[in-house]
């Protein structure tokens, strides 16, 4: 947009619209609701117990009390949980977008028996809802003695994240010219060089969105690690807050700076990468 | 031509790259969605070898002798139907404005989608201070302004925990119906919407006759996906309730996991899944066919 004095027009009408200011309040009325949780946050992390008692809900932390957080971390073990959710994040995350990346390639640009069928079947694994499978996959990965284990959590996290990116990147490759590729062919490269020299390197947009989007949803993932990891050495984040909220969620101060480093990470990601979820999230969704 | 040598190896390099994803998506996604069909007509606790055949009694005691299923049953029903109408309305409103020439509107989406990436566990647990019904800010701010006559056990009360939850759930995905509905918006032509106004035609006739038709595929997905998410929602119910109090907040994924992993009745557990996979893939295999097609036109 080219400056302030081109905000609250309609399409093709000169004159600033009335009707558009009216929307507007309304729409910093209900952001203001919407920011109001994370304000209470914030605050009540900066607070002492008999402070958060006494003034109220609003009233900003005058002397912020720091203190919440280093206590929090460690009666949260946040230690362990990060590190946890760290290992998992950074193996699981790129090795998952390799994967997928062959996969999507394989199904795209080589002929091979049953692709469709293939095709088909990762497809339907975009919709299926891992949530009511928690028991099986926890009988599955206790039969392999993987309970507790970075990699027991790591197989079928790459299982539910393949679907999805397959998915995209099918779309992606399916749509790149065959005269790229072809020249390659003829001089007798493999398809795997094919893969890491033309391909991987001509998506590196969608490689980044689906990375970012990836990296969020393995950092925020609860319920198949709630079955998979039940000795509290292997907890990640979410388990480590879940089981803060449940000791101490009298100690108010402290549970709110929990909160705080729970969410931080995934919130410094997302706003320095904001372009790319949008554009990672509607790109399965929605193609125009 | 191509000597047939050099056919048969590019087949091998094709399942070479397809293996790891495809053995770990089978191993890991697909078998145990099978592996639910075929608990659910077992009696076994999960953790003994020994294991029981009992045909649909699991399925037939869910659906008689066991009180929560149908709470369970009731409670996602009416979960779904709130999660089908509510944020997509919401979201579709904050989309249509944040679609305008309005000031501030790149952190106002920033805002409202950042609920969206927050672990849904942690935005249990921030609703769930805020209902606390004595410092938290909801019963605070009703004292405040002299209304503490509206003050609420939010979580606690079993005729209003159902529905504090969904505020919070709200709250959690007005922001993923707002993006979709965005990028639908984006594909809305601005010089027919211009050509529209400038022939006269009101706002509200160019909003129907224009913008709505054009929108359609978007609201379709969105509904789906909507309904889809709805289905499964489990972290909520969990990091706030866990279906209480006296099972008021029960739904089916919450009450398949309580019975499998605590209760240590697989068998029940699993049975109540299949009611629930059965009911998302029906869903699922025509909206997929729908899109598909799309996919082939576009």
């Amino acid at each position: 947009m080219s400056g302030g004095d081109r905000w609250f027009r309609a399409p093709g009408i000169t004159r600033a619209d009335p009707v558009l200011v009216i929307l507007w309040v309304a729409l910093i009325a209900i952001a203001v609701i919407w920011i109001a949780p994370f304000v209470f946050i914030i605050f009540t992390s900066l607070k002492a117990n008999s402070t958060v008692m006494g003034a109220g809900p609003f009233a900003p932390p005058l002397h912020p009390d720091w203190s919440n957080y280093a206590k929090a971390w460690m009666r949260g073990r946040f230690a362990t949980t990060v590190l946890n959710s760290a290992v998992i994040t950074v193996v699981k995350v790129p090795l998952g977008l390799l994967i997928s990346a062959m996969a999507a390639y394989a199904l795209s640009r080589i002929r091979l028996p049953f692709r469709r069928a293939l095709f088909l079947l990762v497809l339907f694994g975009t919709m299926l809802p891992f949530q009511v499978m928690l028991a099986p996959l926890f009988t599955l990965v206790n039969r392999i003695g993987l309970i507790n284990t970075y990699v027991g959590i790591i197989l079928p996290y790459l299982a539910f994240g393949v679907p999805y990116q397959v998915f995209i990147l099918h779309g992606f490759f399916r749509d790149v010219p065959r005269e790229l590729s072809e020249a390659a062919e003829i001089d007798g490269a493999s398809h795997f060089t094919i893969l890491r020299a033309i391909f991987l390197p001509l998506s590196l947009p969608v490689l980044a969105a689906l990375l970012i989007l990836d990296f969020v949803a393995t950092w925020n993932e609860f319920a198949m690690a709630l079955v998979i990891l039940q000795d509290n050495g292997t907890w990640t984040l979410p388990l480590g807050l879940m089981s803060f909220q449940s000791q101490f969620s009298n100690d108010y101060g402290q549970l709110n700076a929990a909160i705080v480093m729970t969410v931080l990470p995934a919130t410094i990601v997302y706003l320095i990468f904001q372009r790319y979820f949008v554009s990672g999230l509607t790109s399965g969704a929605i193609k125009e | 031509m191509r000597p047939r040598r050099m056919r048969l190896s590019v087949t091998a390099q094709g399942l070479v790259l397809l293996a790891p994803a495809l053995l770990v998506y089978c191993g890991f996604a697909v078998y145990p969605m099978l592996d639910v069909a075929l608990m659910s007509v077992m009696k076994w606790n999960g953790l003994t070898p020994t294991w029981r055949f009992v045909g649909p009694q699991n399925y037939v005691q869910a659906a008689t002798i066991d009180p929560v299923f149908w709470v369970a049953f009731g409670n996602t029903l009416i979960w779904t139907a709130m999660s089908v109408v509510v944020p997509p309305l919401i979201g579709f409103a904050l989309a249509l404005g944040l679609n305008q020439n309005l000031p501030g509107r790149g952190p106002l989406r920033a805002l409202f989608y950042l609920p969206v990436i927050i672990a849904p566990i942690a935005v249990a647990t921030i609703w769930r201070w805020m209902y606390d019904p004595f410092f938290g800010l909801f019963n605070a701010a009703l004292t405040a302004a002299g209304l503490s006559g509206l003050i609420q056990d939010w979580l606690g009360d079993r005729a209003v925990a159902l529905y504090a939850m969904f505020i919070a759930y709200v709250w959690e995905t007005v922001g993923f119906s707002m993006v979709l509905f965005l990028a639908g918006l984006q594909g809305v032509s601005r010089t027919l919407i211009e050509a529209a106004r400038i022939d006269g035609a009101g706002r509200f006739a160019t909003f129907r006759y224009v913008t709505l038709p054009a929108l359609r595929p978007s609201i379709t997905i969105v509904l789906i996906l909507s309904i889809i998410n709805s289905l499964k929602a489990f972290d909520i119910v969990y990091g706030m309730t866990q279906g209480g109090p006296a099972q008021s907040t029960q739904m089916l994924a919450m009450w398949a996991f309580t019975q499998a992993m605590q209760l240590g009745d697989f068998g029940r557990g699993a049975a109540v899944s299949m009611v629930l996979l059965v009911v998302t893939i029906a869903i699922v295999i025509p909206y997929l066919r729908w899109m598909l097609r799309r996919d082939a036109t576009a």
